[in-house]
């Protein structure tokens, strides 16, 4: 089937006086990993819980693997893996026994349930610590056992909500792998999270801030529209103090702190790396500079625009 | 795989699942298993409304051989136990006011004469009336004696025993109130547990955040309340059958009516109270309040409004009325009859309906007031 596995449209969810999504539309393909980004409290959960059936929407519609989420949410439960953003397995229990209980909620019973039991533990890299107690297995481990109790009956869509929140990053490197694991076995992604740099593997991205869906595209195409300027980085031992002649060139748009050194904004064509090297020298400091693509955390900056950006100078 | 197939693996796998939680929860199976069985052994021995070696004086005015083996009579069972023999009236008033005896048992002159020649002899008995159930008591147990004895006893200062008594007496000859509290504590018992145990099996899917994984899945409202039933349901029998055998075991209580009635009772009694702990997890979601909601509304009515402690009968009209929509009254009443009485279906088939219908309607209310949904 070629249809969309989600579409979204209009939707909108309110609490009270406070809107949490506001009139959000969008497709997710098959096979897809859709990232779906934004700072806490900007609406991301709310429209997983909306799509997986868990929350009613104020207004608008969505349909996910085919079904309307309206009108057939039991349909929509049986074709989707859901991962929520606490971590909500049972910690009393065995990773083992977490899978079986699942699978049985799923509605798997007998060989079938063996069979993917023993799968999932394999895939997710388990099998060592299947009789485990859950509640003893350091946080990155227990998020793949989460993620292995949403996949376990091969759903069409696995929705995750900020499955990486609060992992070392070892542990989220080894769950993207899975995540695009399953991606190559044509099951779609929907993945929240506020790490940039995991963005990077989604295959589009959707942005959120206060409840609308801000920009939506692949990464590239994203940094291509939202960061038109050029990017370079500024190392050298006095690169911070840099900051104030590196503003007076003509073309430069903007000077942030980047960890240790700088990162310069600047018009296309205006100024060149040269450029930047010889105004910092002339006010004597010794830099070095390179052009450099924008990050999504760039793109995430201009995006949000004004106020965030406040506050980043302001931290 | 078909509907019903998928229906009965999904509460099967609820099932399990709370199994495993219960064996891995040794608190789970102390409040289940281990506390009733403490409980019923601290009221059969320590809470015990039988009052043995009641303190009594005996004034014997007749002195003879005859006089000396009717007290003997009374006093060899070990309930009345002769703790003074003053020499006269005032001198046995005395030790009532002191409180260092509950009664005055007087001999008259010319009892063994009587006795010898075959008519009724009369005895007197003085009770200390300030404490009513010890009053009672010892009321009850001289009349019993008094038959056995064949003697005639005519109570002093009028405290007539009440109506109950004697009903009691009729089935329990020897007046052993463990006969009257192993049925009470039993569904006493079986009401907390029952509660408590679900009240935290709802509320704590709540607390862990698992229940909106649940909620994603297939698994059904009814579904998860009936696979998390079962397996207390299964706990609850067990606590049934170890609080029966202990009661019948270490306090000789009999069963004379049939057992499997006595489960069915039971069990309908049980499936009552495991839905109204599944009722209050479903709209507290929070083990704290679960656990005293759950607490305050079974311990209190199973113990106060049951009949197990105060007979039904001599509350005040709002409370016989109250007293009708609690189950543990219903238990209470078939478990007296089967055990006590050895009555069958045509005298408890209205207990087992009325436990019914408030089984039936607390799974129902909580079956509807458990949305799937989140808000």
């Amino acid at each position: 089937m070629s249809a969309p596995a989600i579409v979204a449209r209009h939707l909108k969810k309110r609490f009270g006086t406070f809107v949490a999504v506001d009139d959000v539309s969008f497709e997710v393909e098959r096979g897809e990993i859709f990232g779906y980004l934004g700072a806490n409290g900007a609406g991301k959960s709310t429209t997983i819980r909306i799509l997986c059936g868990l929350l009613e929407p104020t207004s608008g519609t969505a349909t996910v693997a085919g079904h309307s989420v309206a009108e057939d949410p039991e349909a929509v439960k049986a074709s989707i893996g859901y991962m929520s953003q606490k971590f909500s397995l049972y910690l009393d229990l065995p990773v083992a026994e977490n899978l079986a209980f699942f699978g049985g909620a799923y509605g798997l019973s007998g060989r079938a349930l063996r069979r993917r039991t023993e799968e999932v533990l394999e895939l997710s890299g388990l099998a060592e610590v299947r009789d485990a107690q859950t509640g003893s297995l350091p946080g990155g481990i227990r998020q793949r056992l989460a993620l292995g109790c949403a996949v376990l009956h091969q759903p069409e869509i696995v929705f995750l909500d900020e499955p990486t929140a609060g992992v070392d990053p070892t542990a989220r490197r080894i769950f993207w792998k899975l995540i695009r694991e399953l991606s190559r076995g044509g099951t779609t992604v929907f993945v929240t999270t506020h790490y940039l740099d995991e963005a990077e593997y989604c295959a589009r991205i959707g942005l959120m801030v206060d409840g609308r869906l801000v920009a939506l595209d692949t990464p590239a195409q994203l940094k291509r529209t939202h960061v038109p300027d050029r990017m370079f980085a500024v190392r050298g031992p006095n690169a911070a103090r840099a900051s104030g002649p590196l503003r007076q060139v003509a073309g430069v748009r903007n000077v942030e702190p980047f960890g240790a050194g700088l990162h310069v904004r600047a018009e296309p064509g205006r100024c060149e790396a040269q450029t930047l090297r010889a105004a910092a020298g002339a006010a004597g400091h010794q830099v070095e500079v390179e052009p450099i693509d924008p990050t999504l955390e760039d793109v995430f900056l201009a995006v949000v625009g004004r106020s965030a950006k406040k506050e980043e100078d302001g931290a | 795989m078909n509907p019903v197939s998928r229906f009965f693996t999904r509460i099967g796998a609820m099932a399990a699942k709370e199994t495993l939680h219960i064996r891995r929860d040794p608190r789970t199976l102390y409040l289940a298993l281990v506390m009733p069985v403490v409980l019923l052994l601290v009221f059969g021995y320590g809470v015990s409304f039988d009052t043995d070696h009641l303190p009594i004086a005996v004034v014997d005015l007749d002195q003879s051989s005859e006089s000396r083996e009717l007290v003997r009579g009374f006093t060899a069972s070990g309930e009345l136990e002769v703790a003074a023999r003053p020499a006269n009236a005032e001198e046995a008033e005395r030790l009532v006011q002191r409180g260092e005896v509950l009664g005055v048992l007087t001999v008259p002159a010319g009892a063994g004469r009587d006795l010898l020649r075959g008519t009724a002899v009369e005895l007197q008995l003085a009770v200390d009336g300030a404490d009513g159930v010890i009053a009672n008591q010892l009321l009850s147990k001289s009349e019993a004696l008094a038959r056995a004895l064949n003697v005639k006893l005519s109570p002093l200062d009028g405290v007539a025993p009440p109506l109950e008594v004697r009903v009691w007496t009729r089935f329990n000859p020897s007046l052993k109130s463990a006969f009257f509290f192993v049925p009470g504590l039993t569904a006493y018992l079986l009401a907390i547990a029952a509660v408590l145990l679900t009240a935290l099996a709802i509320a704590g899917e709540w607390e862990r955040g698992s229940m909106e994984q649940l909620f994603a899945s297939p698994v059904s409202g009814i579904e998860i309340i009936l696979g998390k039933l079962l397996p207390y349901l299964a706990l609850g029998c067990l606590q049934m059958l170890l609080v029966l055998a202990f009661g019948t075991w270490a306090f000789d209580v009999p069963i004379l009516g049939s057992l499997p009635l006595l489960f069915l009772a039971g069990m309908l009694f049980l499936v009552g109270m495991l839905g109204q702990g599944l009722l209050i997890s479903v709209v507290t979601r929070n083990q704290l309040v679960a656990t005293q909601a759950g607490a305050f509304s079974s311990l209190l009515p199973s113990l106060l409004l049951s009949g197990f402690v105060f007979p039904i009968e001599n509350m005040p009209r709002v409370l016989q009325w109250l007293s009708h929509v609690i189950p543990a009254r219903y238990l209470v009443n078939a478990l007296r009859g089967l055990m006590l009485k050895g009555v069958g279906l045509e005298a408890i088939w209205g207990d087992l309906v009325a436990l019914t219908i408030f089984a039936v309607a607390v799974l129902g209310i909580s079956t509807a007031r458990f949305r799937r949904k989140l808000a």
